[in-house]
């Protein structure tokens, strides 16, 4: 079972390299450690709402949430080991269509997409739901990879080092603008800046952008509306803790709540009904309830030595699309973490970021693994000393 | 860079050294930061977190500790509570369950009779779990809204346990019981003093639940910590006392007009018990809240809102005042009881003194004379005659004998101040009953009282006017003087008995100190009697009960700062009365807060209130078992002749002072009019039936008003009814009758009593003594 990258890409190769048979077990590892904590922990954080039911979801199934997770789990590990075969040549070469495809996607959402809460963020195919902001995350990844090869030696430049990137970042953010998705413009602005440093865009223009994101910021506030008020109640969430800062102040009871060693796996009381989207984007704030603060710095190591580990396989990627690949998934799994865990303690203003590998929903999971698959395809081009 | 040649070009040093920073911020550095601020969190703050959590996850329940009953001192229920349920709607669940707001909003309005648009309100809050419906509802309603949600299918609607006050008797004996607020904390009179002892501690049980208030599943957390019912309460009240005085102070009230309501307390005298206390206007502690209808109708007619409560809230605070513990006033010649006392343990006056009344005296200090209320004065008399004609004149020679010195002395002894080292302090005392909001009595200082110069104050308070007490202080000080000579401290509560029966508090009778010995308590005792007894000089023989003994001094007090104020002349008129006079058991305080003079009744101590003390103990002492003793004050007590032959019952009859008709012709006596122990008015003819019935006839009472008392007496046995008085009798021939008990024309049964008035025509004897 060998492929041969160069072949597949369609590119000549000159060294005849083979890839390796087994891709990178130290990253494959940790990323299925957090999996398995990831799926009990939406296990024991969501029986009771699924129980109770409020919102008439799950028909009083305590394994409601559990299940679809574990399902889209498995099919997450199959997506991520075919990724992981999958030749780097091959993502580059279809990195221009699928971003074509996810600005489709993209398109699509404010026309018929499933309206929620305000935004219209999802499409619905069946019983599944997609938002293709998390596509638009890979595509950008992709995208920005294969330009900056492509360009290389002119990123300097501000026609081949900033127009093109410009153009589809300004495309992405302006559909999702539409949405509207605060929190996804904030990652892909964020990942889109990673690809470029790493793709050697010169300094200053970082300089600039952080000017522009600042007055960036300033402009979102007052385009979503929604956005201002959370300043505030991240600012003082006591001073309005039955409404705006409800979420954040429970949260913060969680967390605080679980001391040193926590209530014990399964032992949370915050999660019945307190804390609202105690599965979802604050089952970091139940982590912590219940494996308090040693087991929360544990699954952050865990995170962070995952991200160490991706960098490592990127460091020694001998070809530069897969760096840049590798570095961008890494990146983008790094950003997300902090993010997320920084809203839950309320470092940052609330805004809906979900963690990986532990925030319940299906498709955003699926793609995670996906995108650590193709990291692990990466791995397996790395030369045997 | 290097190899150009390759299509897929390496990794330049540039990317590995970005690559290498990006890993060092968001490998290293950015999970630094989250495990600081996690830190922070968890370990720094997380008791302040911990305890917001669970104080949030922890849902109390209400204690279920049942209040103790409080029982007057035969163990008649006083107050007792009973269990109802409060209601309450949880809008968040009602919103999360999906269920019919109007439905739910129909259903209870129907049920408790509230407003159907304020329900739907409440249903409909944002985010709330508990929201009051309804408190206190009774069983029947409650179980109606059980059966309404189970029908129904509604689990935002709730119940919860409460507990009610009941004070079945109603305004019974109110201001000494007080009241319990909505949330079962004793708000007045016993129910707040006692309220630890009452409420007992509650019991509590915790429980975790969900954010809905409904369990935790798997997590279920319930911890119960029993709580301890309340103790009963035995008070010294006795509740047949109590309503006699209460109904004799409540027509009081009506036949004089007493604008600011009326007081009476009556006393154990040997222990300092309290076996009745009253004070009108009242309320009914069921509905404390609930004012009289006229001030309804001045809170209803004002013209804001805002002079609506302030309304409301003044005739609450009135109602709620007990007088007899909470007002002072000046008691005027009642206090004469204690100058004679003083003077006479302090042997500066005897039985056999005597005392000249010009009509008026003058005192060094004063410009004007004191005068005595008769103002052609009383001239010669003796002791007895001075208490008797209640002379200022007298008095006022009497307090001087005493001095200032030792009568300051005497007020201390017997509680009416409190005495300092510092000789210029006003100075106040208290009895130190075991009730809350009793007031204090204002004095003068040592200094102004006892000054040489100007011996006014102690003239002025001989008979009793300069300085103000409470009724019970003079309640408590009187029966000092007639129990022979032990200050007392008055109480209510008798004993306190625990749920499982034990008694854990027991009062003991409270001796503050001996005042004046038993000779000179005897001294005092055989005068107040005659101030009762003597129909022709006593000015108390209004309270003469026939058939009993009975001592007492009137009353009549000007409120003076009022005319001071005002120049409005009003009064309070007082009486109190101790009996039996030669072993006393009771002392009773009347005192009649503004009567007016509308009533056609001269205004003072002797013509209103010793009425009223002598109708209450009329009542009072044949229940406490007191032998009537027979014909000295008017009175003849109908023997049992039943069963006699002719000549034996016409002995007896002859011994108690009546005379006879005779019906039927058999040898014994086998039927009476009237019934045996009827107190009769002397020289009344009865009838005895020998082998006859009692006619079962009904006789239409006459027209009494307007007859002499003898005429009166002779009409009525005519027709086999029988008269009574309770007015003094001093000129059977002059005494016209002015009030009957019945209206003429009523049916009465024969051997009927019919109780009249009888209007005083000796104008000698009126004065505000």
């Amino acid at each position: 079972m060998r492929y041969d990258s160069a072949r597949l890409a369609g590119l000549p190769d000159a060294e005849t390299d083979a890839r390796r048979p087994v891709f990178d077990g130290p990253f494959f590892v940790l990323s299925m450690l957090l999996l398995l904590a990831g799926v009990l922990m939406v296990l024991s954080a969501s029986y009771p709402r699924a129980w109770y039911d409020p919102g008439h979801v799950t028909g009083g199934n305590a394994a409601y949430y559990f299940v679809r997770q574990l399902v889209f789990a498995l099919l997450g590990v199959a997506a991520m080991l075919i990724a992981s075969r999958v030749p780097m040549g091959l993502y580059r070469r279809w990195a221009f269509p699928f971003l074509a495809l996810t600005l489709v996607l993209l398109m699509l959402v404010p026309l018929v997409g499933v309206k929620a809460n305000g935004s219209r963020r999802w499409l619905g195919v069946g019983g599944l739901t997609l938002q293709p902001s998390e596509l638009a995350k890979l595509a950008v990844i992709l995208s920005f990879s294969a330009l900056v090869c492509r360009y290389r030696g002119k990123m300097r430049s501000i026609r081949y080092g900033i127009l093109p990137f410009a153009g589809i970042l300004g495309a992405i953010i302006g559909l999702l603008v539409l949405e509207p998705h605060f929190s996804a413009s904030v990652i892909i602005l964020a990942i889109g800046a990673v690809m470029l440093f790493l793709g050697g865009v010169r300094l200053f223009w970082f300089a600039g952008a952080f000017g522009a994101a600042g007055a960036g910021i300033a402009v979102l506030l007052t385009f979503f509306p929604y956005a201002s008020s959370r300043i505030n109640s991240w600012r003082d969430p006591f001073s309005d803790s039955s409404d705006q800062g409800y979420q954040i102040v429970q949260s913060l009871y969680t967390i605080g709540s679980g001391g040193l060693s926590g209530l014990g796996l399964g032992g949370s009381r915050q999660k019945f009904l307190y804390l609202p989207e105690e599965h979802n984007d604050f089952i970091f704030s139940i982590v912590c309830e219940e494996l308090g603060y040693i087991g929360a710095a544990l699954i952050l190591c865990l995170f962070a030595l995952l991200i160490l580990r991706g960098w490592w396989i990127a460091f020694h990627c001998r070809d530069r699309f897969s760096f840049l690949v590798v570095g961008g998934v890494t990146s983008l799994l790094a950003i997300q973490v902090f993010l997320n865990v920084a809203v839950v303690t309320n470092l940052v203003p609330c805004t809906g970021i979900s963690l990986p590998m532990f925030s319940y929903g299906g498709t955003a999971l699926l793609i995670q693994l996906f995108e650590l698959g193709i990291v692990l395809s990466a791995s397996r081009d790395i030369p045997v000393h | 860079m290097t190899k150009q040649t390759q299509k897929t070009a390496s990794v330049s040093r540039q990317m590995l050294r970005r690559g290498a920073v990006l890993a060092a911020v968001f490998g290293v550095g950015a999970f630094a930061v989250l495990l600081a601020r996690l830190y922070k969190l968890q370990i720094t703050d997380h008791t302040f977190y911990e305890n917001l959590a669970i104080s949030q996850q922890l849902r109390e329940a209400p204690g279920t500790a049942a209040r103790g009953r409080i029982y007057d001192r035969n163990g008649n229920v006083l107050a007792v509570s009973a269990t109802v349920d409060n209601v309450y709607l949880s809008p968040a669940e009602i919103e999360a369950n999906g269920e019919d707001r109007e439905l739910i909003a129909r259903g209870l309005s129907e049920i408790l009779g509230l407003d159907y648009d304020e329900l739907y309100e409440k249903t409909g809050r944002k985010g709330s779990w508990y929201v009051t419906a309804a408190r206190k509802i009774e069983a029947d309603k409650a179980a109606e809204i059980r059966r309404f949600k189970t029908e129904n299918h509604i689990s935002g609607v709730r119940l919860e346990p409460d507990t009610r006050r009941y004070y079945p008797n109603g305004r019974l004996a109110c201001h000494l019981l007080g009241f319990v607020g909505t949330d079962n904390y004793g708000l007045e009179g016993i129910e707040a003093r006692y309220d630890d002892a009452l409420s007992g501690t509650a019991g509590r049980s915790l429980r975790a639940t969900n954010a809905y208030g409904g369990e935790m599943l798997l997590r279920r957390y319930e911890e119960y910590r029993p709580g301890e019912d309340g103790q009963d309460l035995f008070t010294t009240i006795d509740a047949s006392i109590q309503y006699y005085v209460e109904k004799h102070l409540r027509q009081a009230v009506l036949d004089y007009d007493a604008l600011n309501g009326a007081g009476a307390i009556a006393m154990d005298v040997n222990t300092g018990a309290i076996l009745a206390m009253a004070s009108l206007g009242d309320y009914d502690p069921n509905h404390f809240l609930a004012v009289s209808p006229e001030a309804q109708i001045a809170v209803d007619a004002a013209a804001t809102k805002e002079e609506a409560a302030a309304l409301l809230a003044q005739a609450q605070a009135r109602q709620w005042r007990n007088k007899a513990l909470s007002d002072t006033y000046e008691p005027g010649s009642t206090f004469k009881i204690i100058t004679l006392a003083m003077a006479l343990e302090e042997g500066k006056t005897g039985l056999g003194d005597s005392f000249y009344c010009g009509g008026s005296t003058t005192v060094q200090g004063r410009t004007n004379p004191i005068r005595c209320w008769k103002s052609g004065g009383h001239g010669s008399q003796t002791l007895t005659q001075a208490v008797q004609h209640s002379c200022n004149v007298a008095f006022v020679n009497i307090g001087q004998r005493v001095g200032a010195e030792r009568f300051y002395d005497y007020c201390e002894a017997f509680g009416f101040l409190k005495l300092s080292d510092d000789p210029d302090a006003n100075l106040t005392a208290r009895t130190g009953i075991d009730l809350s909001g009793e007031s204090g009595s204002i004095w003068w200082s040592r200094n102004t009282f006892c000054s040489k110069k100007n011996l006014s104050q102690l003239a002025a308070a001989s008979f009793g006017q300069t300085f103000t007490i409470t009724p019970l202080q003079l309640v408590t000080a009187v029966s000092a003087c007639v129990n022979g000579g032990r200050l007392m401290e008055p109480y209510v509560v008798q004993r306190l008995v625990e749920p499982d029966g034990s008694v854990s508090f027991e009062h003991e009778p409270k001796l503050v100190r001996r005042v004046i010995s038993e000779s000179t308590s005897r001294k005092v005792r055989e005068i107040l009697e005659q101030v009762v007894g003597d129909p022709n000089d006593g000015t108390g023989r209004n309270a003469a009960v026939p058939g009993y003994r009975i001592g007492g001094k009137t009353g009549t007090s000007e409120k003076v700062s009022l005319e001071a104020r005002t120049g409005q002349k009003e009064y309070i008129v007082s009486f109190i009365g101790v009996a039996p006079a030669d072993d006393p058991k009771i002392a009773l305080l009347v005192f009649l807060d503004t009567p007016s003079d509308k009533s056609g009744v001269y205004v003072s101590g002797g013509q209103m209130a010793a009425p009223v003390v002598g109708r209450m103990l009329a009542d009072i002492l044949p229940y406490l078992g007191v032998e009537p003793t027979g014909s000295d004050n008017g009175g003849a007590v109908m023997p049992a002749c039943t069963g006699l032959d002719l000549p034996q019952a016409a002995e007896k009859l002859k011994e108690a002072g009546l005379r006879y008709r005779t019906i039927g012709g058999g040898s014994a006596v086998t039927d009476q009019l009237p019934a045996a122990g009827t107190v009769l008015a002397e020289g009344t003819e009865v009838i005895l039936y020998f082998d006859a019935e009692i006619s079962p006839d009904l006789e239409s009472l006459p027209e009494l008003t307007g007859l002499n008392y003898e005429q009166a007496r002779d009409t009525l046995s005519y027709y086999g009814l029988y008269l009574t008085t309770r007015s003094s009798v001093t000129d059977p021939a002059r005494q016209t009758v002015g009030a009957q008990s019945f209206p003429a024309g009523t049916e009465l049964r024969h051997g009927s009593v019919v109780e009249v008035t009888l209007i005083d025509s000796d104008e000698e004897l009126l004065g505000r003594y």
